[in-house]
C-alpha cells in the first residue's frame, strides 16, 4: 500500500472530486476511494474526517442531513461554488506537478 | 453503538477541549453510518463495529501534525498560569503597599508621604505580569490564525 504522506497533499482534491460528482456521505467517500483504486489506497476514517472538517471550515463543501433512504438518515456533503473554483485551481496544480515529476524522474 | 462512542472518546481524549465534544459527536455519527452500511451488507453488528474501529486509525491519522495538538495544549495550560500570576502579583503588591502605608503612618513623624515612591516601584510587578499575559494571548491568536 502506498505511503499516506505522499498522497496527503492531494486528498483534499480527491475528496472534492468525489463530492463534485454527486453528493456523498462519509463512508461512501472512503468506500469509493477503496473501490476505485482497487484497494491500492485505503483512506483511514480518521484522515478522511479531518479532511472533510477542514473543507467544511473553509466553506468549500457544506453538509446536510439527507432524506431517509433505506430507513435512516445520513449526513451528506455537497460542494459549494467556492469549492468548485478551488478544485479547478487544484487540478491545474496537479497537472503542473505531473509534468514536473515526469520530466525530472523519467526523462533524461 | 455506545461502544463506538466510547472508542471515539478514548481516541480523542487528549484533544484540546474547546471543540472535542463536537468532534466526537460528528465522528461517531460518521462511524455509525459506516457500521450501518456494513450491517446492510450482511455483517453482524459486532463484526461491523470491530471493523469500523480497526480501520479508523489513530489520532496521528487525524491530525497531520500531532505536535500541533501538544503545542496547543501547552499554551492553554500556560495561559492559565499567567492568569494566576496576575492574581498573585496583585495580591502581593496590595499587601506590600498596605504595609508601607502602615509603616509610613505609624512610625514616621514627618508629613512626607514617602510610601508613594516604593508603592510605585512595587506596582511594576503586576504590570509586568499583565504585560506578559497579553503578549502570550497575542501570540496564541496569531498561531490560531495560521
Amino acid at each position: 500500500m502506498i505511503q499516506s504522506d505522499i498522497i496527503r497533499g492531494h486528498i483534499e482534491a480527491v475528496v472534492l472530486k468525489l463530492i463534485m460528482e454527486q453528493d456523498r456521505y462519509g463512508y461512501e467517500i472512503s468506500n469509493c476511494i477503496k473501490v476505485r483504486t482497487e484497494g491500492l489506497f485505503v483512506i483511514k476514517e480518521a484522515t478522511l474526517y479531518s479532511v472533510v472538517k477542514r473543507l467544511e471550515e473553509r466553506n468549500l463543501i457544506e453538509s446536510y442531513v439527507g432524506t431517509e433512504t433505506h430507513g435512516r438518515k445520513r449526513r451528506y456533503y455537497k460542494i459549494t461554488r467556492l469549492g468548485n473554483a478551488y478544485f479547478k485551481e487544484k487540478m491545474k496544480e496537479w497537472k503542473e506537478l505531473k509534468v514536473i515529476l515526469q520530466t525530472l524522474l523519467e526523462e533524461s | 453503538m455506545k461502544k463506538l462512542e466510547n472508542f471515539v472518546k478514548n481516541t480523542f481524549k487528549n484533544y484540546p477541549k474547546d471543540d472535542r465534544e463536537r468532534l466526537i459527536q460528528s465522528i461517531t455519527e460518521m462511524l455509525t453510518e459506516k457500521v450501518e452500511d456494513l450491517m446492510e451488507k450482511g455483517m453482524s453488528e459486532q463484526e461491523a463495529i470491530d471493523k469500523a474501529v480497526m480501520e479508523f486509525g489513530t489520532l496521528e491519522d487525524y491530525e497531520d501534525n500531532p505536535k500541533k495538538i501538544e503545542r496547543k495544549l501547552k499554551t492553554r495550560r500556560t495561559i492559565k498560569q499567567y492568569k494566576y500570576d496576575i492574581f498573585f502579583s496583585i495580591g502581593g503588591s496590595l499587601i506590600i503597599i498596605g504595609m508601607l502605608i502602615y509603616i509610613d503612618l505609624q512610625f514616621t513623624a514627618t508629613n512626607v508621604v514617602w510610601f508613594v515612591i516604593p508603592a510605585l516601584a512595587v506596582l511594576w510587578w503586576p504590570l509586568a505580569t499583565i504585560y506578559r499575559y497579553l503578549l502570550k494571548k497575542e501570540t496564541i491568536k496569531e498561531e490560531d490564525d495560521e
